[in-house]
C-alpha cells in the first residue's frame, strides 16, 4: 500500500498481566508504557503527546514524574468502561489536530475486590435507589440479558457457551487472570448470582495496565515492521430507548443502543461491513453482554447467537474468532485498561504474534467494542495494510 | 401530596399517594414521554414543560432477576434474603422496582403496585414500592 501521512497507526503495544496487584497503580502504568516504548524502540523523550485513562483516584498525567519531565502535553481521560477507547481516540485526534507524529496512550486501574460500589448521587438518583438494593450492576446485566433472551428466543445455555469459550481461550493466554477451563455444564450449574447469570458468567474488577504507541503514516513503517492502521474509532452516547445501568425507568417502544450507533459509525468510517471482520473483541462484562453485543454490532444477526456458538464460529478456527484473550470474563476489568487490552489483542492477532492462541490465515481486519455506564460505547476498526510499497 | 401519618416511606417524592399507593412520574407536555421518578425536564426532548402525574398501578413483568447476594451499602435491610427486581411495563413507561412474594417470575406476568417493607427504623417499618403477582 502507499501510506497516507494522515493515517494513524499503532506501532508499539504492551500489557501487564491482569489480576490482583498489591503495588501502586502508577507502577502498573509505568510498566506498560515502558513495554510499549521498547516494543517500537522509542524513548519517552520521543513521545510528543500522551493520554492516560483510569477510573480510579490516581492522576495519569502525573506519570511524567516516573517517566520523565519532558514537558509534553498529557491529557487525562475518565469515561467509565469506555475509558481505554476514548483515550485512544483522544490520542489519534491529538496527533491529527496538533500535526504531531508520535503519541503514547496508557490505561490502567487497580480495583478493590467485588462488585463496584457506587453512590446514587453520582448518577443523579435519590438515596432510596441504593438503599433498596437496586444500585447493583450485576442485577442490571441480568435484567438486560433476561429480556434479550426472551425477545429473540435464545436459550439460557447460550450464556454457558460464552463462558466456556472465554476460559478456553484464556487457558493459553499468559496475561489473562482466570486461566482454568470451565465447561458449559460447570458454567450453567454454578452458584446463581442474578438469574439467569451464574458465578462463571461475570467478570470481576481487578488490576492491569495496557499501553500503545501511535504514529502518523509518515513515521509508522520506520518504527514498526507491521504497523496496524487505526482505520476508525467512534464514540457514541445513549438515545431514548436505550437500556442502561441504574435506570429507574425505561421508555417503551423500540430499543436503541449506543453500541449499535458506535459500531455502525466505526464500520462506515472505515469503509467496511461487519461481514469483513476476521477477529473481534466485544465488551463481555458478563456472558449476556457478549451475546447482546454480537447482535448490536451486527457481527451476528439477533437470535443467531446460539447456533453460532454451538457451531464453533467464535473459536480460533471459526468464522469470527472472538475475545481471543479470554475477554473481560477471563481478564477481569481494570476499567481504564480494558478497552486498550482489546486493541492490544487485535493488534497482536493482526501482526501474527498473539500471546495466546493465534488466529490462522493471517487475518487483516479486526474490530473492538467497549460499552459501559452511563450509556456510552466506542468501537474501532484495525487493519493490517501489509508491506509499504 | 397525601402521605398519611403513620406510613413511613423510603422517599415521599416517589409517590403521589401511599394509601392507595400510586407512583409519581412526570409527563412531558411537548412529546408525551413519561419518566419515573418525576423530573424537572424531559430527557427525551429536553423540554421543561413537564408535569407530575400518577402512574398506572397495573402492568406486566418486562424483565426480572433475583438478587442472590446481599448488595453492599448503601443497601439497607433488617435481614437479607434473596429478593427479585424487575422492570414492569405500565404502558406509558417501564418502571424498575421490587417484585415481591416470590423469587421466580415469567416475563409477561400480570402484576400490580403494592407497598413493601424495606427495613425497620426506630421500631417502625419503612416502606418502598413493589409489584406483586395479580391474583
Amino acid at each position: 500500500m502507499s501510506v497516507n501521512t494522515n493515517d494513524i497507526f499503532i506501532v508499539g503495544a504492551a500489557r501487564t498481566e491482569f489480576g490482583r496487584f498489591d503495588g501502586e497503580d502508577n507502577e502498573l502504568a509505568e510498566t506498560a508504557v515502558r513495554g510499549a516504548l521498547a516494543d517500537c524502540g522509542l524513548a519517552w523523550s520521543d513521545i510528543e503527546f500522551a493520554v492516560g485513562g483510569t477510573n480510579g483516584e490516581t492522576k495519569p498525567d502525573n506519570l511524567v514524574s516516573r517517566l520523565g519531565l519532558t514537558g509534553l502535553p498529557f491529557v487525562t481521560v475518565k469515561n467509565g468502561c469506555a475509558t481505554g477507547a476514548v483515550a485512544l481516540m483522544t490520542a489519534r485526534n491529538g496527533l491529527i489536530a496538533e500535526g504531531l507524529d508520535v503519541a503514547c496512550v496508557v490505561g490502567y486501574d487497580n480495583h478493590a475486590r467485588g462488585a463496584f460500589n457506587v453512590s446514587p448521587a453520582r448518577y443523579g438518583l435519590g438515596d432510596w435507589y441504593g438503599a433498596t438494593g437496586m444500585m447493583v450492576t450485576t442485577s442490571y446485566f441480568a435484567l438486560k440479558i433476561a429480556r434479550y433472551l426472551h425477545e429473540f428466543g435464545i436459550s439460557q445455555r447460550t450464556l454457558g457457551y460464552a463462558s466456556a469459550k472465554a476460559f478456553d481461550y484464556a487457558q493459553e493466554h499468559p496475561y489473562a487472570w482466570r486461566r482454568k477451563p470451565v465447561s458449559v455444564d460447570e458454567a450453567m450449574d454454578a452458584d446463581m448470582i442474578n438469574d439467569p447469570l451464574t458465578r462463571f458468567m461475570f467478570c470481576a474488577p481487578d488490576a492491569g495496565a495496557v499501553s500503545l504507541v501511535l504514529a502518523r503514516g509518515s513515521r509508522a513503517y520506520d518504527l514498526c515492521e507491521t504497523p496496524i492502521r487505526l482505520a476508525s474509532v467512534a464514540l457514541r452516547g445513549r438515545r431514548p430507548g436505550s437500556f442502561e445501568v441504574f435506570s429507574p425507568w425505561l421508555s417503551p417502544g423500540d430499543r436503541t443502543s449506543p453500541s449499535i450507533d458506535a459500531a455502525k459509525a466505526a464500520f462506515d468510517l472505515a469503509g467496511i461491513t461487519p461481514a469483513d471482520v476476521q477477529v473481534a473483541q466485544l465488551q463481555d462484562t458478563d456472558s449476556g453482554a457478549e451475546v447482546i453485543h454480537l447482535g448490536e454490532t451486527g457481527l451476528v444477526a439477533h437470535g443467531d447467537q446460539e447456533a453460532a456458538y454451538r457451531n464453533g464460529e467464535f473459536d480460533i478456527n471459526g468464522r469470527l474468532p472472538l475475545n481471543t484473550d479470554g475477554g473481560l470474563l477471563a481478564n477481569g476489568e481494570p476499567v481504564g485498561a480494558s478497552g486498550l487490552r482489546q486493541v492490544h489483542e487485535i493488534v497482536a492477532q493482526l501482526q501474527g504474534r498473539a500471546d495466546g492462541k493465534q488466529v490462522p490465515g493471517a487475518p487483516r481486519i479486526g474490530f473492538t467494542h467497549v460499552y459501559g455506564a452511563p450509556g456510552i460505547s466506542a468501537c474501532t476498526v484495525l487493519i493490517n495494510e501489509g508491506a509499504q510499497s | 401530596m397525601s402521605i398519611p401519618v403513620g406510613i413511613e416511606v423510603v422517599d415521599p417524592t416517589l409517590f403521589t399517594s401511599v394509601a392507595p399507593v400510586v407512583l409519581a412520574g412526570s409527563m412531558c407536555g411537548a412529546c408525551g414521554a413519561h419518566v419515573f421518578p418525576a423530573m424537572d425536564s424531559c430527557p427525551t426532548c429536553s423540554s421543561q414543560d413537564v408535569t407530575k402525574v400518577g402512574l398506572p398501578t397495573e402492568g406486566t413483568v418486562w424483565s426480572w432477576t433475583t438478587q442472590h447476594f446481599a448488595p453492599k451499602p448503601p443497601f439497607r435491610t433488617d435481614e437479607f434474603a434473596p429478593f427479585s427486581i424487575g422492570y414492569v411495563d405500565l404502558g406509558p413507561v417501564i418502571v424498575e422496582g421490587w417484585l415481591v412474594g416470590k423469587t421466580q417470575w415469567t416475563i409477561g406476568e400480570k402484576v400490580n403496585l403494592v407497598l413493601a417493607k424495606a427495613w425497620t427504623h426506630e421500631g417502625a417499618p419503612v416502606f418502598t414500592f413493589g409489584f406483586e403477582a395479580t391474583t
